[in-house]
This record gives C-alpha cells, structure tokens and sequence, in this order.
C-alpha cells in the first residue's frame, strides 16, 4: 500500500507543481498583455481620465463606436464591453476600471436588453477573462458569489491557478501562449476596445411595426452599479440598444435612459435581431452622439 | 456518475478508504460497500432504474440455484427460459420497443398503408445492454454447468452491479469475475499501480482525444451536406478516433479502478487501429462483447463447422445482432453487416486467423493495415449517422472530390487551435499504442515520468467546460 501511495502521491505532486508553474505563468502573461479586456485596460489605456466608458455585452460592443461618438463630440471614450456578459459582469469592470486609479465622468451601461430584468445573476459565460486578477478582492468576491461548478473553480484558482487555467484551458492556457509572443495583440478589439459585425446577408426591409417590450429593472445589479457611479461621482446612462422590430418600454425615473430600441427602421442595419452590423453601428453611434452632447451640456 | 467529472474524483478516494481501511477484515463487508458503492453510482444518474438492476439481479440468482438444484431437462429449460425472457424482454422493451413499432408501420407504409400507432416515451436506462448480458452469461453458463452458482446474493449482486465495469462494460464473464468476489483481498501495489496508470492513459484518450474530436465530428456530421469531400473524410476518420478514444478510454479507467481494489477484468480493446485485417479489428475491438457474441451465439449456432452456408449464415448472423446491440436503428444493422461483409472474403480464404500470434507491425504491412483503417472509417459513417439516408448521403458527398479544401479546419483561430491539439493528441495516443503494439504488450505501459507527462496533457489539452457523456451510456 505505501508503495502505492508513494507513487501514486508522486506523480499527483510533480503534476500538481509543474502545472502550477505552468498556470501561475499563463496568468502572468495575461496580465501583461492586452489580450481580454480587463489586461487591456491595465496595460494598454494609459490616460487616466475619461468622458465617458461603455459597459455592456455583446450589444454594447458592437452598437457604440466610441471613434465616431469621440469625432463627433471631441471627447475621449472607452467601449470595455465584452459579449456574453451580463450586468454582473459590467459592475465587475466598474470595478476593476476605478481599481487602477482611473477615472470617468459618465458611465453608459449597454447591456442585453433582458438583462435589466434578471433577478437570479449567475456567472457569465465570458467572466473567466477577469482570472489573471483574482487576487484582487473584487474579482474573487464576484466569482465567490456563485454556486456553479465554474465558478467554484474560478474562486478556488486564487489558491490553486490549476483550477481554472486547466477548466478554461482553450479560453485562458493558449491565449496566454499568443500572448506570451505578442503581448500587443487584443481579440477582437480595436485600440478604443471597439468592435462591429460586418454587413454581408443584409436583407434590406422597411420595420413599421415595433412590438412593445416592458422593461423594469429588476436587477439588483444596475442598482449596485448605480451607487459605485454615485460614490465615485460618475453619471450613469442605460442605453437601449436598436432591437430589430421591437420598442423597449419603461417607465421608470430612477434612472437616466437613452432608448434608441427602435431607432433602426430598416432591417438591413442588423447583423441579427439583437446586433446591428457596420452600418447600423454608425448610425446608432451619430445618434447616441447627437443624444449624449445634451446630456453633457 | 461520469468517470471524468468531480463527483467521480471525490467518490473513489473516499470509497477507496472506506474499502482499504474500514472494511479490509471482512470479506462481507467489503461486498457490500461494493453493492452500496454501485448502486450510489448508479444512482447519481437515475435512481429509478436501480430496481431494475435489483430484479435482474434477485431473478437471475434464484434462477441459477434453482438450475443447481434441477436435474430435469425441461424443468431446466424452463428455467432458463424465464431468464432470458426477462433479460432479454427488460431490453427489448426499453431499448427496442419504439424501433419495432416504428420498422412495423414503415413496412406497412411502403404497401400504402398507414398505420396510426403511438410509440412510447421511454426512457433508456443506462447501461442495460452490458449488464443484462453480463447476468445472462451467468445463467447461460449455470445451465450448461461450466459454472456452479454462487449461494451468496451480496457477491452476486457486486458482480451484476460493479460500478466499475457497470454501465459500459467491460462485459465479465462470471466465470472470471464472480470467484473473485469470494477471494479475500490483498492489497497488491504493483497492481494497483498499473491501474492508477490505466486510468490516467484511459483520461488522455476520452478527456484529449475523443472530446476534442468531437468539436468537429459533431460539427461535420450534423450538417454533412455544407462540407467538402475532405471534410467529410476526415470527419469520418475523426469519429473513428473519437468512438476509439471514448470507449476504449471508459474501459481503460474501468478495468484500471477495478484493479485499485484487487480485481482483475478482461482487456476490452487492444491497439484496434493497428490492425492488418477486419478479423483482426474485430479481436482488437470491443472484444468483451464479441467474445460474448462468439461463446453465446456464433457457437451456438454451430460456428464453422458445418457447411460453408451455414458459417456465412453464421457470421452474418452475429455481425447483424452485434449491431444491433448498439442501438434501435438501421444504421446499426447496416453497420454490423458491413463488417460481415468485409469478413467474409476473409473467412471463406480462410485468412481469418493470419495475425494470431504477434501483434508486431513490420513495414510491409503499413498498406494493409490503412486499407482496414479505411474500410473501419467507411463503416463508421453508418454508425454515426442519423438514418441511413444520412449516411448514404454522407458517402456520396464524400465521393464527389468537391475541392473546396478543409476550410473547416483553419477558418479561425479556435478551429486552428483544436486542430492541433487533436492532431498532437493523436499523435501521442498512436505512438505510445505503437510501442506497445511492437513489444507484443496488451495494455500501454507508462513510466512514472510518462504518466506525469500525460497527465500535465490531460490538464492543458482536455475538454473539461463541455465534456461529452461517453458514447457507449447510450447502448
């Protein structure tokens, strides 16, 4: 039996050293580099003050240039949406974004439009790009908070980086490889961490009629990102974004809102029914402009 | 409970304790953490399918100690008669009944009738076809007297419900098993080794190899008409090493945690992908389940001896039942007589039995032994497609030589990058079975270094965020 034991505990703790040295340095390698979003903005946003940011998922991404609002508008912003994320996620970055000293006068939340009304958050799909930072308090509390397999092992990483570098391997291990060699490149992202979906299969048809969506704001999240905004005296924005053939509905005063849910009334501006291509992402973001400089007046 | 997941990872040390250390003095005891243990097991996917895994058990035990007692010949007739009508309806009716509903109003159809019947929503019970054949040899063998039954129900339900070897094989034979269970155990380190090593070979070839295959076989086959000719090609061949990697992996960590507990059970696969022929694939493949076949059916029937219609009868027979075993479909059926097809020549030359001694592969053999890999990966399409107008269809488009490269394979970086990992791992799994192929050796032998090396690939390599349930639960 010991010598079983002696074997078998052997191989489980050269395996266990080894892979850990491994895992520690694909996180550094993260952290160096502008890969995901949260290293990015660490490593690749040198100003310090900022107009405004952009918090949102895939919906935030891709509908809000912040080029064309900052050409319009003369002002400086930053798009540090990431898609399949919710607004869990978005308090997250908040977080993260006033953690290195940064700091911004509005906060413009672009989330999925459901995403308003979730009352049980659970872990996003794409939260595992915050793990390079997980001895942060903030990013392990955040995954603390979940019961799902994931996000027990994304906590347990702040002991054991074998946890989630291993269970994320394709998402965390090989990126962190590119990164180790091109510490410069981002996915997907430009410089202002924007992103769109191209116009190709474009059907062009008129939207004349817009099916009514009621929003409520049920999630407790928008409220905790409400009070960081109010602590840190940032303004905060939830943007509708152009939904095909569907008005979003509120009739809420807590907070400030620029719906632009039916603002596309051609259904060749989106890349789906909840995306909007190049075009629809120039149009969205002029509109969100000319919309924005009054709210900044 | 799935071998790869946390559960499995907290459950076999625990067990392990509990086995080794607090039930070590008694024999009894130990059955019956065995019991306990498999039935939990069991239980974590369905625990209402247990009973049926206590009735098969409680059945097929009076049973035999009744066949021990009768010496009548059609008393004993009936006896076995009444197990096999339960095993064998227990399956029928929960894996075949729909199918047979479904064949009955097709067949009507083709004549223009149109028959309203309702099939069944049921529900399959996982592993049902290994243990009810494992049970089924029991009485078979009680019956011919090769074996005397055993008196003792906790050791005749261990060996019916060994979590293990429980829901997807290897089939025992009670024979090899069931004494084991009435054999005081010591704790033999070298051969507890050699099964911590099996398992962690056994992880590499499902977590590395299958799992990642099946980003694209999954991908290839359920749109097969949107790829190209070499697409579909490889995708086939991916599915030939991901069914290898799935199974033969589940097999390996199987008879690997069987061996932490001082039990022996019989190889399943043995390096199948360096065969030289189809009757050697078939001794290097599943090779439980075509023993099983061999012993209960093919002799039975009277084998090769006889005229030579009737062995072509014979082999057609048992290819055609083997595939249907798999699974209530067609392309199972087809699957099966597409290996009695590819055997026959074989037979009837009488070359069947060319590669008995060595497993040794020498250069000249290189041909023969990817024309076998071809002719398994053509078979394969029929296995893994959904109807048999799939997997024709598959096959012309895989014939028509479109040129429009394997795009699939390279159009992003994520598809690049399981690429590679499936090509490395593929590899890795072909060298190290090479090895062992060319040492005559039954099983891939690691060192300590080699098992931390496999190890280190499990963890960077495997799917682990989406695992796919291993393939043969649905048999």
């Amino acid at each position: 039996m010991l010598l079983f034991i002696k074997k078998a505990g052997f191989i489980l703790l050269v395996f266990i050293s080894i892979s850990t040295i491994i895992s520690f340095g694909s996180l550094w390698s993260l952290r160096q580099s502008s890969f995901y979003k949260p290293s990015f903005l660490v490593n690749n946003v040198l100003e310090k003050e900022f107009d405004y940011i952009i918090l949102g998922a895939s919906t935030g991404l891709t509908t809000l240039n912040t080029r064309v609002i900052d050409s319009v508008l003369h002002t400086n912003g930053l798009n540090l949406s990431m898609d399949d994320t919710a607004l869990s996620s978005q308090h997250l970055m908040l977080e993260h974004f006033l953690a290195q000293g940064k700091i911004v006068k509005f906060c413009v939340v672009a989330p999925s439009i459901n995403d308003y009304d979730v009352k049980s958050n659970v872990l996003s799909g794409n939260d595992y790009r915050f793990l390079p930072y997980i001895n942060t308090s903030y990013v392990s509390n955040h995954y603390n908070r979940y019961s799902s397999q994931s996000a027990k092992l994304l906590y347990g990483s702040k002991w054991l980086p074998i946890l989630g570098v291993s269970y994320y391997n394709t998402e965390i291990f090989y990126p962190s490889l590119l990164a180790l060699i091109n510490p410069k490149k981002r996915n997907r992202f430009d410089e202002k961490g924007n992103y769109g979906y191209p116009n190709k299969n474009a059907k062009s048809r008129s939207i004349t009629e817009f099916k009514e969506l009621p929003i409520s704001f049920q999630n407790i999240y928008l409220e905790k990102i409400s009070d960081l905004c109010k602590l840190n005296n940032i303004k905060l924005i939830c943007y509708f974004s152009p939904i095909n053939a569907k008005k979003v509905v509120t009739e809420t005063d807590d907070y400030t809102i620029l719906n632009h849910s039916d603002l596309l009334k051609n259904t060749s501006f989106f890349y789906d029914d909840i995306h909007v291509n190049y075009k629809g992402r120039q149009i969205s973001s002029e509109a969100f402009a000319n919309d924005f400089k009054l709210m900044i007046k | 409970m799935l071998f790869n997941s946390i559960d499995f990872a907290i459950f076999l040390p625990l067990f392990f304790v509990l086995y080794w250390f607090v039930t070590k003095r008694s024999l009894s005891m130990q059955n019956l953490l065995i019991v306990g243990a498999s039935y939990l097991f069991y239980a974590w996917w369905d625990y209402r399918f247990l009973a049926l895994i206590l009735l098969s058990t409680v059945i097929d035990f009076l049973v035999a100690n009744q066949l021990k007692k009768e010496e009548r010949k059609r008393q004993r007739k009936w006896l076995l008669f009444i197990s096999l009508f339960f095993n064998l309806g227990m399956l029928a009716f929960f894996k075949y009944f729909n199918f047979f509903i479904e064949s009955w109003t097709d067949a009507w159809q083709v004549f223009g009738v149109n028959m309203n019947v309702s099939t069944l929503k049921i529900i399959l019970p996982v592993g049902i076809s290994f243990y009810t054949f494992q049970t089924l040899s029991y009485t078979i063998d009680v019956y011919k007297k090769k074996i005397e039954p055993t008196s003792n129900i906790i050791q005749f339900a261990a060996f019916v419900s060994f979590f293990p070897q429980l829901v997807a094989g290897p089939i025992e034979r009670a024979s090899h098993l069931l004494p084991q269970f009435n054999t005081k155990r010591i704790f033999n380190s070298k051969f507890a080794i050699s099964g911590f090593y099996l398992i962690i070979w056994g992880l590499f070839k499902k977590v590395v190899v299958a799992d990642n295959c099946a980003f694209f076989v999954n991908q290839i086959f359920d749109g097969s008409a949107g790829y190209s000719s070499i697409e579909l090609c490889l995708g086939a061949l991916l599915f030939g090493f991901q069914i290898y990697g799935d199974f033969s992996g589940y097999s390996d960590i199987a008879i690997g945690v069987a061996r932490l507990f001082g039990f022996s059970l019989m190889t399943n696969f043995s390096f199948p992908y360096f065969s030289r022929d189809i009757a050697e694939f078939w001794r290097r493949w599943h090779i439980s389940l075509s023993t099983w076949f061999r012993d209960y059916v093919y002799i039975p029937l009277g084998g090769s001896k006889g005229t030579k219609w009737q062995s072509i009868h014979n082999v057609f027979i048992v290819f055609l039942v083997s595939g249907f075993w798999h699974g209530a479909n067609w392309t199972f059926i087809v699957w099966g007589g597409l290996h009695a097809a590819l055997f026959l020549p074989l037979m009837l030359l009488k070359s069947n039995r060319n590669h008995l001694k060595s497993t040794k592969v020498y250069l000249h053999q290189v041909p023969s032994l990817l024309i076998t890999l071809v002719l398994v990966t053509i078979a394969w399409i029929f296995f893994r497609a959904d109807n048999l107008a799939h997997a024709y269809q598959y096959i012309v488009d895989m014939c028509n030589f479109s040129h429009s490269g394997a795009r699939v394979f390279y159009k992003s970086s994520k598809m690049l990058l399981f690429s590679s990992i499936i090509g490395f791992s593929i590899l890795i799994l072909l060298l190290f079975e090479f090895i062992a192929v060319q040492k005559n050796k039954k099983e891939v032998e690691l060192s300590t270094f080699t098992a931390i090396f496999i190890v280190i690939l499990i963890c960077f390599m495997g799917v682990f965020k989406n695992p796919s349930e291993f393939i043969y639960f649905q048999f």
